[in-house]
């Protein structure tokens, strides 16, 4: 069982990427239309097919500022059944805490999506199947995943915008480390640290390559990422079905340069557009909703020049 | 072979947890379990050491079911079955590579008629086991790193990992240690004594500052992790040797006020099985009969035999041999 990840396109080759950046200072408004006016405009082909929300679920969250925030993961499901699709499922195998119900109860997903035992997957422990990568940037080769992830027709990977302390951000590209199942690979999943996380990183997104990405960045986190940094509201959604764009992007948005984030400058190869002037951008521009976010010490090279044009 | 139970607080369980345990875990743990005698993370799925390794602890602790007793005799012919050529077992079926899972499965199987060989290769199997944070040229490179390392807890000191080739981790080593430990100190191999202490040391070690204990990152970039409820809840019962410590009663006493605010059944039931084996009056917390009205713990073998295990009396496969590990 494997899933069409698409061809991988080398940058010349490949055709102008969207980015959408929406405005959204808060998770009280309709957030719902603002996502399916968005989605619309992508002409997604979603109708009668399965789609698979991935969020970004990392640890016990209270107080909703660590894990994608449980009104836009609603939203977006509202959208994706409103477009027509089949089925919209939400799962994800959080790295840290074997305990997934625990975590969804703490952000309160129960009370946004209604009963989750039927759209609820912890990939953790779903049916699994080995899969060969398709790149060789690690010594991988294969690895077992969830067979939810595999069926589905359409992948939308859902991060939170946060920087991260070994990885610089994690975003649309970095939460698909959660596909990967703990009851094979343990908690956490401590063989793509070995593999070297830039790598397993390509690897495991050339191998399911998120069909589309939506980045919530109305609080993101900044500094000592991804559970212990400090809450930062930049007020955005941004979209887009090249996940690298949409995470060269958000790094743009947070005043980092993408070319200097590992994952990011080789994606910028094979998986998608890291180059502004390669990315179309729809809704609100960068410099208008640029939000510097603080990053640990030794992530300081990452930071854009004050100076720099977008 | 374990020698005493626990000298633990077996409070009843009240009435409701005794409809909820006969009601709702012992029968979905028999309806569950697959035709082939195993049991999988979901009803229906191919059957996987682990979850069969639970279910079959949560069976085997309930009398007066007959079902359960031949659910458990099959579930054990399954289990010894899978184990590997090497003694260890995987954690998915297919897989020719032994992982953490060889623990569970072993505490299964230790109490079970005709699996006293397959406990021992399991043994056997996990006593070679070392992580690779603990070779020579790790250490080297770590060392070399150690003014800009992002950890600060002892990486010499080897416990068990998830999956070969990579670093130690709370679970399975506690997981291990409860093994090990619950084995005659002149049985297994030489080296069992010497895992245990340096395990025992790890988890130690490993503890989050204040009490508790998280996957295993106590500390990271100067700041203090967050403990979780199953972890301190594996660490303290593979800490049983030395219940006057500081940081066991500190620990303890995290988890006995954590306990009322506990969101899921996993982490709750691992909670309550660690209180009560540990002498602890159990606190008010929410009932299982209230958290599975949620999502029916997503169905999720695991999670009931958890459930199950901390709602009979105190469990033999917790208890404790003489093994000393204060010896150096």
């Amino acid at each position: 069982m494997t899933r069409d990840a698409g061809p991988l396109i080398h940058p010349f080759a490949r055709p102008l990427s969207r980015v959408a950046i929406r405005h959204a200072d808060s998770y009280q408004r309709d957030l719902a239309q603002i996502i399916y006016e968005t989605l619309r405009e992508f002409a997604l082909p979603v109708q009668d097919k399965c789609v698979l929300l991935k969020p970004n679920l990392v640890a016990l969250d209270e107080r909703a500022t660590i894990n994608t925030h449980p009104a836009v993961i609603a939203a977006a499901r509202e959208s994706f059944l409103r477009l027509g699709a089949r089925t919209v499922l939400v799962g994800d195998g959080p790295a840290l805490d074997r305990d997934a119900e625990a975590i969804v109860e703490s952000m309160r997903l129960r009370e946004f999506l209604g009963p989750l035992l039927h759209t609820f997957v912890d990939l953790n422990v779903d049916a699994l199947h080995p899969t060969p990568l398709r790149t060789r940037a690690s010594s991988l080769k294969q690895l077992y995943l969830p067979a939810t992830v595999l069926r589905a027709d359409f992948v939308v990977s859902m991060p939170r915008l946060k920087t991260h302390h070994w990885a610089g951000v994690t975003l649309s590209m970095k939460n698909m480390f959660g596909i990967v199942p703990g009851s094979r690979y343990g908690w956490p999943k401590n063989i793509l640290h070995w593999a070297g996380i830039t790598r397993a990183l390509l690897d495991i997104n050339s191998t399911v390559r998120p069909d589309f990405a939506i980045v919530d960045g109305i609080i993101g986190m900044e500094g000592n990422g991804p559970i212990q940094g400090a809450p930062k509201p930049c007020g955005v959604l941004i979209f887009g079905d090249d996940p690298v764009a949409v995470d060269a992007t958000s790094c743009r948005i947070m005043a980092l340069a993408p070319e200097r984030i590992e994952h990011l400058q080789r994606a910028g190869h094979l998986l998608g557009h890291l180059r502004e002037d390669k990315i179309t951008q729809i809704g609100e521009s960068i410099p208008t909703v640029r939000t510097p976010f603080a990053v640990i010490p030794s992530f300081e090279r990452l930071r854009l020049p004050p100076s720099s044009p977008s | 072979m374990p020698n005493h139970l626990p000298a633990g607080n077996d409070t009843p369980s009240t009435p409701a947890d005794e409809s909820f345990l006969h009601h709702v875990c012992v029968p979905f743990l028999l309806r569950s379990q697959n035709p082939d005698g195993g049991w999988a993370f979901h009803p229906e799925n191919p059957s996987c050491v682990e979850p069969a390794s639970w279910a079959l602890l949560a069976l085997n602790s309930i009398s007066d079911y007959p079902q359960a007793h031949r659910a458990v005799q099959r579930g054990c012919d399954w289990l010894r079955a899978a184990q590997l050529p090497d003694g260890s077992w995987p954690s998915q079926p297919g897989l020719a590579e032994g992982s953490w899972v060889t623990a569970s499965a072993c505490l299964a199987l230790r109490s079970q008629p005709d699996s006293a060989g397959a406990v021992a290769r399991g043994i056997h199997w996990l006593c070679q086991q070392r992580p690779s944070e603990g070779r020579l040229w790790w250490r080297f490179l770590h060392w070399i790193q150690r003014s800009s390392a992002v950890v600060r807890h002892d990486l010499t000191l080897p416990g068990w990992s998830w999956t070969p080739g990579t670093s130690s981790w709370v679970e399975p080593t506690a997981v291990s240690l409860i093994l090990l430990s619950g084995e005659a100190k002149d049985s297994g191999p030489p080296t069992m004594a010497r895992r245990c202490r340096q395990a025992t040391a790890l988890l130690y070690d490993r503890m989050c500052p204040g009490g508790g204990w998280n996957s295993g990152n106590p500390i990271v970039y100067g700041v203090a992790g967050e403990p979780q409820p199953a972890s301190t809840a594996w660490a303290l019962l593979a800490l049983q040797e030395h219940p006057e410590r500081k940081e066991i009663q500190e620990s303890l006493r995290w988890l006995a006020d954590i306990y009322p605010r506990i969101a899921g059944p996993s982490s709750l039931a691992l909670a309550r099985i660690c209180l009560r084996t540990c002498g602890r009056t159990l606190p008010p917390g929410p009932g299982f009969q209230q958290l599975h009205a949620r999502n029916e713990f997503f169905r999720d073998v695991s999670v009931y035999a958890w459930v199950a295990l901390s709602l009979v009396p105190l469990q033999p496969w917790l208890s404790w041999s003489a093994l000393d590990r204060r010896q150096p």
